[in-house]
């Protein structure tokens, strides 16, 4: 063997050697063309694709990045990304359900107050405000962004059918509690039984809840009251009646089949907060256009989802994206998504604007979502969301899909699923 | 001895390893490394994005022999294991005797038994679950034409198994197909001729001649599919109607793995100590399952 193999095979591994370090420590950095790089991650749509075009043209310095995934997959990926302590983009969205969980790792989220956020408070309604603030309000961890007002979403042609009345007003009419509700599906199913009266059991259950004070957990302490509130139990047993009358399409939400079911026109309702329209819409499809309409909802409006921007510390120019998020989630911006997606701002100024309250939607029958939705916001009371909310909320849906399904009765699935909420929370 | 003879004698010595490490040092960083960094999470409370939360010992480890759900997952992963993998390679080994004879057009049939593996996971998932839907799912549709009751593949236990099974085989058959059939060219053609001599059928010419001479691949395919069984993931997640948002593997968890409760556990519930205590077990278990699968595979192709 001569001597120059040597000499190439210690360089050959030197190199890979060299190779896998580098691979296994290197790190990004902003290009040298001096401009500050931002990225937002969101889910599903957020409407800002024009509005960040807008703001990269009014700030030359600033390039920004939007990055979607999908809304599960979004919470577990920053949820990584902020033990790692790498890879979270400058701004990130969260959702509602799931703010609680992230509050109690504020030390790893930027505090909008250090910027100037506590001025801008009276923006939005004091709920929401309070759900993105923590410490007694000292500590702004996000700004709101959408929120989730409830309408009940029909088909007119599937009610006509069932010789129900079709124009909104007479539909919120029949249904002002959710007893009614049920007497409606009665109806219903007898005079068309080859169709589901509603998509899920689950949907109906989160819109019964979230129109109460306080769902799993005490609003005082924090406590796990699943097994003591009776609202809880009283949702579950009207929802679940509806699954054992074999009234819903047992379809997970939003889920793969949901949305086949919605374009074969299988189910006749569909509990409906702002940014549902466009879910709907997408699964329905063109040929749908104008059959389904929006109508108030039962037992009033109610609070269902809704998001805020957090800024994570990791990031490298937290002042550029507070004032990218403070401007996103101003109400001139909120308007325009309002208009563009159907997300419902959060802000008063936004949704009582007469732009906004004047908005009809052509696919939903040009239905006056404006009026429907500013108006359910303005009677909104949010239920208290506990820390471990998150934790115990799909253990109920799964007891419902098995009442669904046929698997167990009521008080059985609603038995287990209290065992299992213990046992989450424990 | 001139020193050049010496560094002959070093290098012929000491390149092999030195060719070989690079391997090994990408495996200490990305597969030893985290396998004992686990361990040491596993032994805390942490959770998954404050960290850790105080030493704790083998209370994780306690807690799992305890917990219900642990068992039904590692029930829910034995039952698909045996499901998909048993008669998938039956039926690759089967495949694989058919391609080695004289087919026409051998290398599009050979190329085309590999395609299904070639196919993104997260894209065979989504169309199985639409294939077994329950209200517009074509294979509801196709019973009904032969008077079967449609069946809802979601909900029910069984039904969910052989529906991911059916996804697993899919995927992999083809591919241990061609392992095998690698193997059964290089059986020597002379036995085969006197076997043919002598009057044996086909079917003992296969299994006296072809499935002995293979054993060390069978073995190998075993052992490969035993790992990839135990670890099953993507199909049955993305099967879920309920996606990651529950991560249950269905409403009664009847078709989550333990993959899917570690994952539903260390992401869903951040509660990193506990999911990688189930990684651990994992770890062992895979590794019992191994040896035995070695023991027995061994045992039963010496006996040809």
């Amino acid at each position: 063997m001569s001597r120059t193999l040597v000499g190439r095979t210690t360089a050959i591994t030197a190199v890979a050697l060299a190779a896998t370090l580098v691979a296994a420590c290197g790190g990004g950095s902003d290009a040298g063309d001096g401009k500050v790089k931002l990225s937002i991650g969101v889910f599903s749509d957020f409407g800002y694709a024009n509005l960040i075009k807008e703001y990269q043209a009014s700030h030359p310095d600033i390039e920004i990045e939007q990055r979607t995934v999908k809304m599960e997959q979004h919470h577990t990926q920053l949820a990584t990304q902020l033990a790692g302590g790498r890879g979270a983009a400058d701004i990130v969205a969260i959702e509602e359900g799931n703010i609680t969980q992230f509050r109690q790792s504020k030390d790893k989220f930027v505090n909008l107050a250090d910027y100037g956020a506590k001025d801008l408070e009276s923006q939005w309604a004091a709920w929401k405000w309070n759900q993105g603030a923590t410490d007694g309000g000292n500590f702004v961890l996000g700004l709101g962004t959408d929120m989730g007002s409830l309408a009940l979403c029909y088909r007119r042609d599937l009610f006509e059918a069932a010789g129900l009345p079709a124009d909104r007003e007479s539909v919120g009419k029949l249904w002002p509690t959710w007893e009614k509700y049920l007497e409606v599906a009665d109806t219903f199913s007898q005079k068309t039984p080859g169709k589901k009266f509603v998509d899920t059991a689950q949907n109906v259950y989160k819109a019964i809840l979230d129109q109460t004070e306080e769902g799993y957990f005490a609003k005082a302490d924090d406590s796990f009251i699943g097994d003591k509130n009776d609202k809880v139990k009283q949702a579950f047993t009207l929802a679940a009646t509806l699954g054992e009358r074999k009234q819903t399409g047992a379809l997970a939400p939003f889920s793969q089949d949901w949305n086949v079911a919605l374009k074969q026109a299988s189910f006749a309702t569909t509990t409906c907060p702002a940014w549902a329209l466009a879910l709907i819409k997408a699964g329905a499809g063109d040929e749908a256009a104008g059959k389904w309409d929006v109508a108030a909802a039962p037992g009033g409006g109610g609070n269902w989802g809704g998001s805020f921007l957090a800024v994570p510390k990791q990031g490298k120019h937290p002042k550029e994206a507070y004032e990218l998020a403070k401007w996103l989630t101003a109400p001139e911006q909120q308007k325009r998504i309002f208009k563009e997606t159907g997300n419902l701002p959060s802000e008063p100024a936004a949704y009582k604007d007469p732009e906004v309250t004047a908005t009809t939607n052509e696919y939903f029958n040009k239905a006056p979502v404006g009026q429907i939705f500013g108006t359910s916001a303005e009677s909104l009371k949010p239920t208290y969301r506990g820390t471990k909310d998150s934790k115990v909320a799909p253990v109920f849906g799964n007891a419902l899909s098995r009442v669904e399904t046929g698997k167990q009765s009521t008080a059985e699935a609603f038995a287990q699923a209290l065992q299992e909420a213990r046992d989450a929370v424990k | 001895m001139s020193w050049r003879d010496k560094l002959g004698r070093l290098d012929t010595r000491y390149t092999p390893y030195l060719i070989i490490a690079p391997f090994f040092v990408v495996f200490g960083i990305f597969g030893l490394y985290p396998l004992l960094f686990t361990a040491w999470v596993s032994l805390h409370e942490w959770q998954l994005i404050d960290g850790d939360q105080g030493f704790t010992g083998l209370d994780n480890y306690a807690e799992l022999l305890s917990d219900k759900n642990f068992w039904n997952a590692l029930g829910n992963t034995v039952s698909l294991f045996l499901l998909s993998t048993v008669p998938q390679l039956f039926a690759a080994l089967g495949l694989a005797a058919l391609l080695d004879r004289g087919l026409r057009g051998r290398a599009f049939w050979r190329a085309g038994v590999l395609l299904p593996n070639v196919i993104s996971v997260a894209a065979v998932a989504l169309v199985f679950a639409q294939l077994f839907g329950r209200d517009f799912g074509i294979v509801n549709a196709l019973l009904g034409f032969i008077g079967v009751d449609p069946v809802d593949w979601h909900a029910e236990t069984w039904a969910s198994h052989l529906a991911i099974s059916s996804m697993v085989m899919w995927r992999w058959t083809g591919y241990n197909a061609l392992i095998y059939l690698a193997a059964m060219q290089s059986v020597p053609k002379d036995m085969y001729e006197s076997a043919m001599l002598d009057g044996a059928s086909r079917w003992r010419v296969f299994w006296s001649i072809t499935v002995p001479s293979i054993r060390p691949t069978i073995l190998f395919t075993v052992i490969v599919s035993t790992i990839g069984g135990m670890q099953l993931f993507v199909e049955p997640q993305l099967f879920d109607p309920g996606g990651t948002a529950t991560g249950t593997g269905g409403d009664d968890r009847q078709f989550q793995t333990l993959v899917m409760y570690l994952y539903e556990k260390g992401f869903r519930l951040f509660d990193a100590g506990y999911s990688s205590a189930i990684a651990w077990v994992l770890f062992l278990l895979i590794l019992v399952v191994a040896v035995v699968n070695f023991t027995v595979a061994r045992r039963i192709a010496s006996k040809g």
